[in-house]
């Protein structure tokens, strides 16, 4: 039993990551209806920003972690700004493509950084002593990780029910036109998507970096984890994403806990999620809570 | 009025029969005939060495897939993120076979036309079973679908005792009438088997693509209602339209296995789903000769590329080779400035140059 609840544990602490990651994803749908196919480079992009920012700049990891989310911000603004708001008004089609060429460009620069090839791993700036609940044993970084990601959860969520640009967005990715005509600047909309999403793809990053340590192939499959997530808990849906991230996560623990080394499986955790996605796809396409609004063809 | 045959300046259509004509005049169709002609002779007339032989074989079965994941992304508009799974499933069949019964054995050397139609037919029916959920759903989940799909095929190869966990599983040589292809002859004599098959392939599709099977495509892509009015299933289209695409990609994957005699899994990642999507992109999405002009282009520039590497490997500070990042930097910008700027790709300047030589002497 106490295997199971170590399970738990750290399933809830993968998950809450996965969560704030699904949470920038969803936010760029809700907007813009882009799918950003390069959110785990921006979340890798982030991670690697604080580790160069703490380690080889030598600034404390609090400021470190600010000032990268503060950076990673502006990168995804300028991303959207050179990028994307010129193809407002193409086809769909052509800008998920323009961001499936913006992974391979962050993916090259970062190979051509020493990111690409080595792994890093943060310094420790917390207890190493792990906590201990009668068994179940959970580190001061996973603790510490998930108490930021479930604050920033909160935070979003406080920005969007009353802060102005937060109604703003949701005005915007509710009708457009409407927004438009009661004077909301929709390309502003997009770009603040855009930022927000980054903030909260480097801070999501830094955690993960934390905890597992520093490995572009790790970050980049766990972007392509997000996908999975949003598709479980509905595209659009914010709340979707946090409580399919946590499912997701849970799943993979318990993947990897139960299944791998049993039946002659390994790595179940790695693919378990995509079936589950395409399972999804075929039977209740919109996810958890996502709305009833895709079309049957 | 009878139209000049050999020079038209113009378009006088009287009949829709005149229209969905392959060669609109008698000098295209001589035009072609030449450079066909041209393609078979060349190499027995400049021979290449195998090095630059492999470059332009690799290039042939690019041209295989792309004609495919151009049916699926430029005609029917559904994006596939996980075209290379499909060009492995291909490959994959064939490696089946050899570790099934023995990569000597007679039906591989001898009877290897019949199994690349296989490897064609198994791609198809995996392509439709991932466009399943286009039953259902609009193309933005597609492209999920399709690249979880890619996940799903690498995890699959890398888990598998049966495909040696993605080490390289060795294909037998080939026999044709002269007996046992040699060594030297091997990259020439495929030159001659993959452009058969692109003959063919091409002929097969730009005839597809003048009947209801092909035009249904573009219907659903541009207006699903309206296809949906006019009698046609946009889920059955779509379905078909990732059946047509994995067909090509298969046969593509198959003749790959041939080419290199041996299958592993770093050929069909992701990556190279993305570079087989810059392909498209670059050579124009919808348009039959940008399929042709694309994997030219960017095979050309994936040279060049190494090249340039090669010369600036000792400036850069990165331990691992500059080609692995420079690659994707230079497709990734690829694909995004030619969406920004020229979406209709090369295929578009080959018809400025075209309509140029047609009209020409009086350009307006």
């Amino acid at each position: 039993m106490t295997y199971f609840f170590q399970l738990v544990v750290s399933g809830i602490v993968v998950g809450s990551i996965y969560a704030l990651s699904a949470l920038g994803f969803v936010l760029i749908y809700k907007s813009s209806r882009v799918l950003n196919i390069a959110h785990g480079q921006i979340i890798a992009a982030g991670a690697f920003i604080t580790y160069a920012l703490t380690v080889w700049a030598g600034i404390p990891i609090y400021i470190s972690f600010v000032l990268s989310m503060i950076i990673t911000f502006f990168l995804a603004m300028s991303v959207e700004r050179i990028f994307l708001r010129r193809l407002i008004g193409e086809p769909i089609i052509s800008v998920i493509m323009v961001t499936i060429g913006l992974m391979s460009i962050l993916d090259g620069l970062i190979y051509l950084t020493p990111f690409g090839a080595e792994n890093f791993s943060f310094p420790k700036f917390l207890p190493n002593t792990p906590i201990l609940f009668g068994g179940v044993s959970i580190s001061w970084t996973q603790l510490v990780g998930v108490i930021i990601t479930i604050l920033m959860i909160i935070g979003f969520s406080w920005f969007f029910k009353k802060s102005t640009m937060g109604i703003s967005m949701r005005a915007v990715s509710d009708d457009q036109l409407a927004s438009m005509s009661v004077g909301i600047s929709v390309p502003k909309v997009f770009g603040l998507a855009w930022a927000t999403a980054g903030l909260s793809a480097a801070a999501a990053g830094t955690i993960l970096g934390n905890i597992t340590g520093l490995n572009f192939d790790t970050l980049h499959a766990f972007g392509i984890i997000v996908f999975p997530v949003v598709i479980l808990g509905g595209l659009d849906s914010v709340l979707g994403a946090v409580v399919a991230g946590i499912i997701m996560g849970l799943i993979q623990q318990f993947a990897k806990g139960y299944l791998d080394g049993n039946f002659g499986l390994y790595g179940t955790g790695q693919v378990l999620p995509y079936i589950i996605l395409l399972v999804i796809l075929l039977f209740k396409p919109h996810g958890l809570f996502g709305i009833h609004e895709i079309e049957r063809v | 009025m009878s139209a000049n045959r050999w020079l038209a300046t113009g378009n006088f259509f009287s009949t829709y029969q005149e229209e969905q004509r392959i060669f609109f005049t008698h000098s295209d169709r001589t035009i072609f005939s030449i450079f066909l002609v041209l393609i078979f002779v060349w190499p027995i007339l400049f021979p290449l060495s195998n090095k630059y032989m492999l470059v332009i074989d690799n290039t042939l079965i690019a041209i295989i897939a792309i004609i495919g994941l151009n049916l699926l992304t430029g005609f029917a508009g559904l994006i596939s993120i996980g075209h290379a799974a499909f060009v492995g499933i291909g490959a994959y069949t064939i490696a089946s076979f050899c570790t099934l019964i023995g990569e000597d054995h007679m039906l591989i050397t001898h009877a290897w036309p019949l199994l690349i139609l296989i490897s064609g037919g198994v791609g198809a029916f995996f392509g439709a079973i991932v466009g399943l959920p286009a039953m259902r759903l609009k193309h933005l989940y597609l492209a999920i679908a399709t690249l979880s799909f890619q996940m799903i095929f690498i995890w699959t190869i890398q888990f598998m005792d049966f495909f040696n966990q993605g080490q390289t599983i060795s294909v037998g040589r080939v026999y044709w009438i002269f007996g046992k292809v040699s060594r030297d002859q091997h990259y020439l004599f495929w030159y001659y088997a993959i452009l058969v098959f692109i003959v063919v392939l091409g002929f097969m599709v730009r005839n597809l693509l003048r009947t209801k099977y092909g035009r249904c495509l573009t219907a659903v892509r541009d207006n699903d209602r309206a296809a949906d009015a006019m009698g046609m299933h946009p889920g059955f289209t779509k379905v078909y339209a990732f059946g047509l695409a994995g067909f090509m990609a298969g046969i593509a994957g198959a003749l790959h296995a041939y080419l290199y005699r041996g299958v592993g899994f770093e050929s069909f990642t992701l990556n190279e789903s993305i570079t087989y999507l810059a392909m498209a992109i670059v050579g124009g999405l919808g348009t039959l000769p940008g399929s042709f002009l694309g994997p030219a282009a960017i095979k050309a520039l994936d040279l060049l590329v190494e090249y340039f590497a090669a010369n600036v490997a000792s400036l850069m500070p990165s331990s691992q080779d500059v080609a692995t990042g420079l690659r994707p930097l230079v497709f990734g910008l690829v694909i995004v400035l030619f969406l920004m700027f020229e979406p209709r790709g090369i295929a578009n300047w080959w018809r400025i140059v075209r309509s140029y030589f047609k009209l020409w002497p009086f350009r307006y």
